[in-house]
């Protein structure tokens, strides 16, 4: 059986026109009877299975609804019509360290962030020391985020995601970060996490990197699926588009 | 419950980032009841001192009164934000939203329970007895609760809509702080006015308070029982309300 389903998914985000949002305003286009809302098709009618095992990569340009339908396997985003089902734990790989916070203490903010990804606190809290030191932050880890330089909140973040193992991994351009030692060893980590996983969907720009990973290629635009196939198939098709 | 280990880090989290770069901390959840209340009663103990039926205690009738509004005013703005404020992470991994604002909630419980502290040293500086029935002071809290944890649920949509929400519940608590007996006692009021008064449920909450903590007002049946039935209505409708447009809504942040 399939571990991620995607039914003719469809997603339409509301948009206001001339959008401010304000009540003021609405009282007075309501008065004119302006319509102000307006429809913004951001998937339509996706559908395809991903089965164990299978690293599926999605790509397309800016604003081809990427990013939003990691967000609907992530059940984040209700879908408009259709269904998205996942079963397994999710591990989401998007925009590390939501939830970060600079006046808690590294070690703080990794217990939170875990504890937002489901997993166990106890657990955790053992793991934290181990997770600093793998971000090469041991000696921060008792002082406020805040005093974090901006590429060691990056390790810590990825540390901190990739630290235990999921079911389903969604990834969004994640695959390394940090200086250069460190990307080496993030995208080595990764790669084994993907290759590990039961089921993986990656977004990702580097095509190096699809055709290494992934077994199956999406290809979207705007909103529709273009093209589904091997990576051989839809990467050239792609980069000649 | 599977998301009780979260709750539990978020109320922390509330109770000690509000403090963090403050040299006594939490000390101020102690402090800053006392000396909000130490302030107006020093402008309004000349007006409402002797106001009071029998031998009550102004300074600790109104210090109940401060408690119980902060955590209402505090409890409703900050649960009604968090879901906006929290929007990167709900953006981005599932967990129910509705453990932000219910969290802010208890945090604020904790709050008021804390405050309990120095408003029992008040008591005793200004020898108003406290009485036996204290521990129905938690039931007030547990309705409170639910009452600003659905209130804020219910405003946590309204503000992710319309920016200008949040002005507008401002001025609203504002209006309600007014139509509270907490610097005033009721009876200083037109019988007409009383009546106005005694329709806001946070009256029949604070008279409860107020009677159960240290006998310090009257709390009828009736006080009980729209204190209750106001409690559960509040945390259904937000709950209910949530549910129906939170869909729609996270699309929005």
């Amino acid at each position: 059986m399939a571990v991620i389903e995607v039914k003719n998914v469809n997603l339409t985000y509301r948009v206001l026109k001339n959008r401010t949002g304000s009540i003021k305003e609405l009282f007075r286009d309501a008065i004119k009877g302006r319509v102000r809302i307006q429809n913004y098709v951001a998937l339509h009618d996706v559908s395809f299975s991903v089965e164990q095992g299978e690293v599926v990569a999605i790509l397309g340009k800016n604003g081809a609804g990427k990013s939003t339908l990691l967000k609907i396997l992530a059940g984040v985003l209700p879908p408009t019509k259709g269904t998205s089902r996942v079963d397994g734990k999710i591990a989401p790989m998007i925009e590390l360290g939501a939830g970060f916070h600079g006046e808690m203490t590294g070690a703080e903010n990794v217990l939170f962030y875990s504890a937002l990804m489901g997993r166990d606190v106890k657990t955790v809290k053992s793991r934290i020391p181990e997770i600093g030191e793998w971000a090469g932050v041991t000696d921060h880890m008792d002082f406020p985020l805040r005093t974090f330089s901006s590429g060691m909140v990056a390790r810590l973040a990825f540390a901190t995601a990739t630290d235990e193992r999921a079911e389903v991994l969604l990834v969004d351009e994640v695959l390394s970060v940090g200086d250069a030692d460190f990307q080496v060893k993030s995208k080595e980590r990764m790669h084994r996490l993907i290759k590990s996983g039961a089921a993986v969907v990656l977004v990702s720009h580097n095509m190096a990197s699809v055709r290494e990973l992934a077994t199956r290629v999406i290809w979207l635009e705007n909103g529709h699926v273009k093209m589904i196939g091997s990576p051989a198939e839809v990467v050239p098709a792609y980069e000649a588009n | 419950m599977k998301y009780a280990q979260l709750i539990r880090l978020l109320v922390n989290r509330e109770l000690t980032l509000r403090y963090k770069r403050s040299v006594i901390g939490i000390g101020w959840t102690l402090l800053n009841p006392m000396l909000t209340s130490f302030v107006l009663w020093i402008v309004f103990s000349f007006v409402f001192a002797g106001r009071l039926p029998g031998t009550q205690q102004y300074a600790p009738y109104l210090m109940a009164g401060i408690l119980l509004i902060t955590f209402f005013s505090q409890g409703v703005t900050i649960s009604a934000e968090s879901i906006a404020s929290n929007g990167p992470v709900l953006t981005k991994i599932y967990v129910p939203p509705q453990i932000f604002p219910i969290s802010t909630a208890l945090a604020g419980l904790v709050n008021f329970l804390i405050g309990l502290i120095p408003l029992s040293i008040v008591c005793f500086i200004s020898g108003q007895p406290l009485a036996w029935t204290m521990p129905l002071v938690f039931i007030v809290g547990i309705c409170l609760s639910f009452l600003t944890a659905g209130i804020g649920l219910t405003l946590s949509i309204l503000y992710i809509r319309y920016d200008d929400m949040r002005n507008i519940v401002n001025v609203l608590l504002m209006i309600l702080m007014y139509f509270t007996p907490i610097l005033y006692p009721l009876s200083v009021l037109s019988p007409r006015l009383q009546k106005i008064i005694q329709l806001n449920p946070l009256t029949s909450y604070l008279d409860v308070f107020r009677w159960a903590f240290s006998n310090n007002a009257s709390a009828t049946l009736s006080d009980w029982i729209f204190m209750i039935i106001t409690s559960l209505l509040s945390i259904s409708i937000g709950t209910l309300v949530f549910k129906k447009f939170w869909p729609r809504t996270v699309a929005m942040l």
